[in-house]
């Protein structure tokens, strides 16, 4: 019998699929080995993956063999990092927020940026651009299906907005309640959510479908190795 | 058996041979013999014998030697001072020694340091009363009986032996205060006085006989003795309240209304000039004014009563009663000194809680008896009195309250139990007319006068006598003129501190106060209407503290069984549609808009343009990502072997895009370098796909094997993202695409992208399409199987899983079409169930 | 040390703000972001780290499952080890990713079908509202849907029912959501750039 990685490859994720299986018996001890190791696996793999693909093509080899220049640029991020690992010890975590204030800043401007540029302004030109009659014949899509369809898109759209509208005013009687209108278009909305919420849970199970598919399927591939041997 | 006798104080079987308990020390029966020996009245001009009780020193409590160390230290200070006055008077103050100030009471001749209670008696018609047994007086000390106030009479007595004027600690401790410290401090500052003048004929015995430390702290409070000084002061300190004083006690503010200084003549009669107008003799003023005339006379009414009553002076008020009375007066001679250092006794009771209120509970100053032994020396007579043997040397007895209380006509002159002089007077109102039973039954003279030394029966051994004990003894003299006035009771004290005396216990005929005290009684008196009101808040509180279930659904119970049941379904469908010889159900025919678009990319494409992968999918939906992209990148390869850059902002990304490259489409042998190249990842999110997206070469410069990567021929020619022919997008998160599409947005120009996503993230990058920021996409296996259909016909994984996946599809439809309607009935007939039980 | 962080904050969301819209501080955003690329790399290495020591620490107490601890422990060490010395594209490397990782995470991602297929089923007995039944109506719709016949797609509900609620009525709802995602991102953004939250420990 030759131990090709093939095979070492097979038994050892038959093994592990097995292991996981074992959770739909109920929470035992096989199946927490095998999500311990693959949570400690996946860490050192990613540890390795950051080293050798971070770390190194962007700060060890400028620091290393860059030019003046590279030195300088990586040596602040070099102070950064180290910044960073004094978050593990609580007496020094204080520096780390230095570090912590500058990656914060970045995400947040950069997020500002995207969902201005990348979503809310195209996502509200398409909403608006479903009643171009131009651009639908352009797309080959007929007039009354173009504006049926944008009907509905637009009014999902504003009435799922809607539902995310929370405010309310005290009554004589002292409960809460939307205004009429908006409780009106609230309702509307939840429709719409739910329709897509739907559709997602759909999605999500067909994806694990697949995922389950796929495993069986190498249950099934690994029965037929060994049956080749 | 019929030989034993039990202790009276301790309670212990001794036998009856043994005059004094084995256990506790003290006498077991009493003495009838004629007192002898150190227990002998003291004749006139008998000096005390000396003793020295140093070597109680190390078994003071701490912060009674704490204060010993501090007052010597503010000794040293006052001494000089006092120097001057004193130095013909005083010794040498001996400063190890815890009672050596008692010597004092021990000088020769030091008649005249005869407690003033003792000078009363001898011009007092005693009423004899037979004192209880000195045991059980002392178990009520211990106890905290009543008579425990009664002790504090005795501490805030003025007459009071030198040696406790000193136990004025220099600084209130806070954690000995108590009630009523406060209010003694609080009489004190209320009533401030200017010191005396010094007087030069009156002898300090008192302050040779105070210990030095306890006088050292005495002299700490300067200002508190000069308040002694009071003892001079003019009456009008308390405004007369005539209209709300008994009887009795009207013809005391009456007789006291003209009162003068002498307050102190009682006790240092002869010594002080200032005195020698307002004592006559050895006869107390008040005594004398009380059956000769109405002029002035000591008001011998305690100050609590003295707020009641006219604002009279009394010569013979005790200094700590008088010094509030007149804040001008100031005494001016050693006797005043005297007086003052006596008068810090209302300081002292600053300090008294702890050993005097807890009295013999928190003795821990005696709790060795073999020390003990060494105070009580052999010299101890045998026939020493029970209240000797059972005395403890540190708590000091103070039997000079006992004559006050019977020499003075009423027992209010020695300040009830528990009625300091602090009271308001807003408050001496009720006093009088509200007064509670402890305290109606601490103005009985029986009780009152009796004298209660705070002791433990078993601190004392029999020896020998201290001096200041002795110094404490009645004299001859005193005994000798002790009439029968007050009753015919002419008992011979045995034992406790009045042994020796006659008749000063009085019964109280003919003196029972004109105004007797409300009785109240325990026992609460609520009316029907506040019972039915204190139940109503009673079933008012109970409502509230009483559980209230909470209502809320009952939890749903997992129902293993149907779990197992549709793991079972499910697998089975899976396992026997994979093993299926044949096909059985046909791969999707039409063609979805999103992946017309990606058909169009895949086959438009430029040969060998540059592509940009992204891999941003975790290894969870490998299968269905790796058959999603499959189809697309195997027509492109096949269609147009494009030049593949691979990066990822997963982790694990770029290592799935080596597999998918040596998997999937291992067959167009696509090589690192050559043909495609793996950048690796790209870590920071949004922020490094912006970087990225806004100058690539700056934030990925380095493929996986570390090797330039812009240099490579996958990447020649590009330097940009826009540079790019088409960005594929593979990612089984909505927002992994959404990060992409909008951080690319202004950076990749006209340039395609192709999402294959997973099923799960395409309903959220649908909208992504609609609006043109995603030009096609291949969505889950339902997709790649639609693009293999598409495929010109070539074999791939999509159609290996598409029966089981259909297969499980129509039973997942089925199972949740079924399941879920029977579960709305019976979730229907549950609620209606709940309603109905509620 | 507040204000310091909440100035670092502010000013380099400012730039990177700014390179958006204009040229000459693209340079400016460029370098900021790899500096954050770089410091993403470490936080992630300094996680790992944590997650260590949390267990290690479990494995020095002798708390209960530090054997599980153990495991993880040590597979994190070997693996880290080897992949230090050997690369993350090594074969030894795959066989990791290929043995333990892929099957696993796919595993469970398996075991989760049943974990919905149940949760789907009684669903509305907990709660059998509109928005439920119409969640399972669509969901059971697009699973029809998704199904193909052995002799070709269901009619009606595979060709035009489907494609209608995935890409008309999910549209719009999808889009209502993405819409109010980038408002609240906008204003999440907007602030910790006025410095209104401090994240990072300001306040």
């Amino acid at each position: 019998m030759i131990f090709s990685p093939d095979l070492i490859t097979g038994v050892i994720s038959f093994l592990f699929t097995i292991l996981i299986f074992s959770y739909l018996i109920g929470d035992n001890p096989l199946f927490r080995i095998a999500v311990y190791i693959f949570v400690g696996v996946s860490a050192g793999y990613v540890a390795a993956i950051a080293f050798w693909q971070v770390i190194v093509p962007r700060l060890v080899y400028p620091l290393a063999f860059g030019s003046i220049y590279e030195k300088a640029f990586a040596a602040i991020p070099l102070l950064g990092g180290v910044f960073i690992f004094m978050k593990i010890s609580p007496r020094l975590a204080g520096m780390a927020r230095l570090t912590m204030a500058f990656l914060v800043g970045a995400g947040a401007a950069v997020i500002l940026a995207g969902a201005v540029i990348g979503t809310l302004i195209p996502q509200v030109e398409a909403t608006i651009n479903f009643f171009d009659l131009n651009a639908a014949a352009a797309r080959n899509i007929s007039v009354v299906e173009a504006a049926g369809n944008g009907s509905i898109i637009l009014a999902g759209t504003v009435f799922s907005l809607i539902y995310f509208h929370f405010g309310a005013r005290p009554k004589a009687d002292g409960s809460m309640h939307r205004f009429g209108l908006i409780e009106l278009a609230a309702w509307v909305g939840r429709i719409f959510i739910g329709i897509t919420l739907g559709a997602i849970f759909a999605g999500v199970y067909a994806a694990a479908l697949t995922a389950l598919i796929e495993r069986i399927a190498s249950l099934i591939n690994f029965f037929n190795l060994f049956g080749n041997f | 058996m019929a030989d034993v006798i039990k202790c009276p104080v301790c309670g212990e079987n001794n036998f009856s041979n043994q005059e004094f308990c084995q256990f506790c020390q003290s006498r077991l029966q009493p003495s009838s013999d004629p007192l002898k020996g150190a227990d002998a009245p003291i004749k006139p001009g008998q000096v005390p014998t000396k003793k020295n009780t140093a070597e109680l020193e190390p078994i003071l409590p701490q912060w009674l030697r704490d204060a010993r160390d501090l007052a010597r230290k503010e000794e040293q200070q006052n001494l000089d001072q006092q120097a001057s006055q004193k130095s013909d008077e005083t010794k040498p103050i001996p400063t190890d020694d815890l009672l050596a100030g008692l010597r004092s009471q021990a000088l020769g001749g030091e008649e005249d340091e005869t407690p003033d209670w003792l000078a009363n008696i001898t011009g007092a018609k005693p009423t004899q009363k037979k004192s209880p047994a000195e045991s059980s007086e002392v178990r009520w000390v211990e106890l905290g009986d009543k008579s425990d106030f009664a002790e504090e009479e005795a501490e805030i007595d003025p007459d009071r032996p030198s040696w406790l004027a000193g136990l004025t600690p220099t600084e209130p401790q806070p954690d000995e205060k108590d009630e009523l410290t406060d209010w003694f401090r609080n009489a004190d500052d209320s009533k401030p006085v200017e010191p005396s003048k010094p007087s030069t004929t009156l002898d300090i015995p008192s302050a040779d006989d105070t210990p030095d430390w306890l006088r050292q702290m005495a002299a700490a409070e300067d200002l508190k003795k000069e308040q002694a000084s009071s003892f001079e002061s003019p009456s009008g300190a308390f405004p007369p309240e005539a209209s709300e004083t008994p009887d009795w006690l009207r013809g005391l503010e009456d007789k006291a209304s003209d009162a003068d200084s002498g307050i102190f003549a009682e006790s240092s009669a002869g010594e002080s000039e200032a005195f020698d107008s307002s004592a006559t003799g050895e006869l107390p003023a008040w005594l004398n004014d009380q059956s000769e005339s109405p002029k002035p006379v000591q008001d011998t009414t305690p100050k609590w009563l003295k707020k009641e009553a006219d604002a009279s002076k009394d010569a013979d008020l005790p200094a700590w009663l008088s010094k509030n009375d007149e804040p001008g007066q100031i005494p001016s001679t050693p006797a005043q000194e005297l007086a003052a250092e006596e008068s810090t006794q209302d300081d002292a009771f600053s300090g008294l809680p702890d050993w005097l209120k807890a009295s013999a509970p928190q003795s821990s100053l005696f709790e060795h008896p073999e020390e003990q032994t060494t105070v009580g020396s052999s010299d101890f007579s045998l026939d020493t009195p029970d209240w000797l043997s059972t005395f403890k040397p540190g708590e000091a007895p103070r039997p000079e309250s006992a004559a006050p209380a019977m020499e003075k006509e009423t027992p209010f002159d020695m300040p009830p139990a528990f009625v300091p002089d602090a009271q308001t007077g807003e408050s001496m109102d009720d006093l009088f007319t509200e007064m509670p039973d402890w305290l109606s039954t601490a103005v009985e003279p029986g009780s009152e006068s009796i004298p209660t030394p705070i002791v433990n029966t078993d601190a004392i051994a029999p020896g020998e006598l201290p001096s200041w004990v002795q110094a404490m003894r009645p004299v001859d003299a005193a005994i000798s003129s002790l009439s029968p006035s007050y009753s015919s009771d002419q008992t011979l004290e045995s034992r406790g501190a009045l042994a020796g005396l006659q008749g000063v216990l009085p019964s109280m005929p003919g003196f029972t106060p004109t105004s007797k005290p409300k009785p109240y009684s325990i026992r609460l008196q609520a009316s029907e209407e506040q019972q039915s009101h204190a139940a109503l808040l009673e079933q008012i509180l109970a409502a509230e503290t009483a559980p209230v279930p909470i209502a809320s659904f009952s939890a749903l119970r997992a129902s293993r069984g149907l779990r197992w049941f549709l793991f079972f379904v499910i697998f089975a469908a899976v396992f026997s549609a994979l093993l299926l010889p044949a096909p059985l159900f046909s791969m999707p025919l039409g063609v979805p808009r999103e992946l017309g678009g990606a058909l169009d990319i895949s086959r438009s494409i430029p040969e060998g343009a540059p592509v940009l992968v992204a891999f941003d999918y975790e290894a969870s939906r490998v299968g269905e990502m790796e058959v999603s992209a499959s189809p697309f990148f195997d027509q492109m390869i096949l269609l147009k072997h494009p030049r593949l850059t691979f990066i990822s902002t997963n982790e694990t990304g770029a290592i799935l895009a080596e597999r998918f490259i040596t998997g999937p489409l291992a067959g167009h042998n696509y090589e690192n370098g050559i043909n495609y190249l793996n950048l690796g990842y790209l870590p920071g999110g949004q922020m490094g796909i912006r970087a990225f997206a806004q100058n690539p070469r700056f934030s990925s410069p380095m493929d996986t094997s570390l090797q330039s990567a812009w240099n490579s021929a996958p990447l020649e020619g590009v330097t940009a993202l826009s540079q790019f022919t088409a960005l594929i997008l593979i990612t089984d998160n909505a927002d992994a695409a959404r990060v992409w599409i909008e951080q690319t947005e202004s950076a990749r120009g006209s340039m395609p992208v192709i999402v294959i996503s997973s099923a799960q993230a395409a309903p959220m990058i649908q909208p992504y399409f609609d609006s043109g920021q995603v030009t096609g996409m291949v969505a889950g296996l339902y997709g790649g199987a639609v693009f293999e259909q598409n495929n010109a016909g070539r074999p791939g994984t999509a159609r290996d899983y598409w029966d089981a996946y259909s297969l499980s599809m129509l039973l997942t439809m089925s199972l949740v079409l079924g399941g879920g309607l029977w579960n709305l009935v019976l979730g229907l007939r549950d609620r209606a169930s709940a309603r109905e039980a509620k | 040390m507040r204000v310091i962080n909440a100035i670092i904050a502010i000013a380099t969301g400012v730039l990177i703000l700014g390179g958006y819209f204009f040229p000459q501080l693209a340079g400016v955003q460029t370098l900021l972001l790899n500096w954050a690329i770089i410091l993403a790399g470490v936080a992630t290495l300094v996680g790992i780290f944590n997650l260590i020591s949390v267990h290690t620490d479990k494995i020095r107490r002798g708390e209960k499952g530090s054997t599980y601890s153990a495991l993880l422990v040590i597979g994190l060490a070997a693996t880290l080890i080897f992949g230090m010395l050997l690369r993350p594209q090594h074969d030894a490397m795959q066989i990791v990713l290929n043995g333990i990782i892929v099957p696993t995470e796919a595993a469970l991602m398996g075991v989760l079908t049943v974990s919905l297929l149940y949760a789907a089923i009684r669903l509305l007995r907990r709660r059998a509202d509109m928005m439920s039944i119409i969640f399972l109506v669509t969901a059971a719709i697009l699973f029809l849907g998704s199904a193909t016949l052995p002799f070709g797609d269901i009619p009606l509900i595979g060709t035009l029912i489907r494609p209608w609620v995935s890409q008309i009525l999910a549209l719009g709802g999808a889009r209502g959501i993405l819409i109010g995602v980038a408002l609240g991102t906008m204003t999440t953004g907007l602030r910790v750039l006025f410095g209104m939250d401090r994240p990072y420990g300001g306040q």
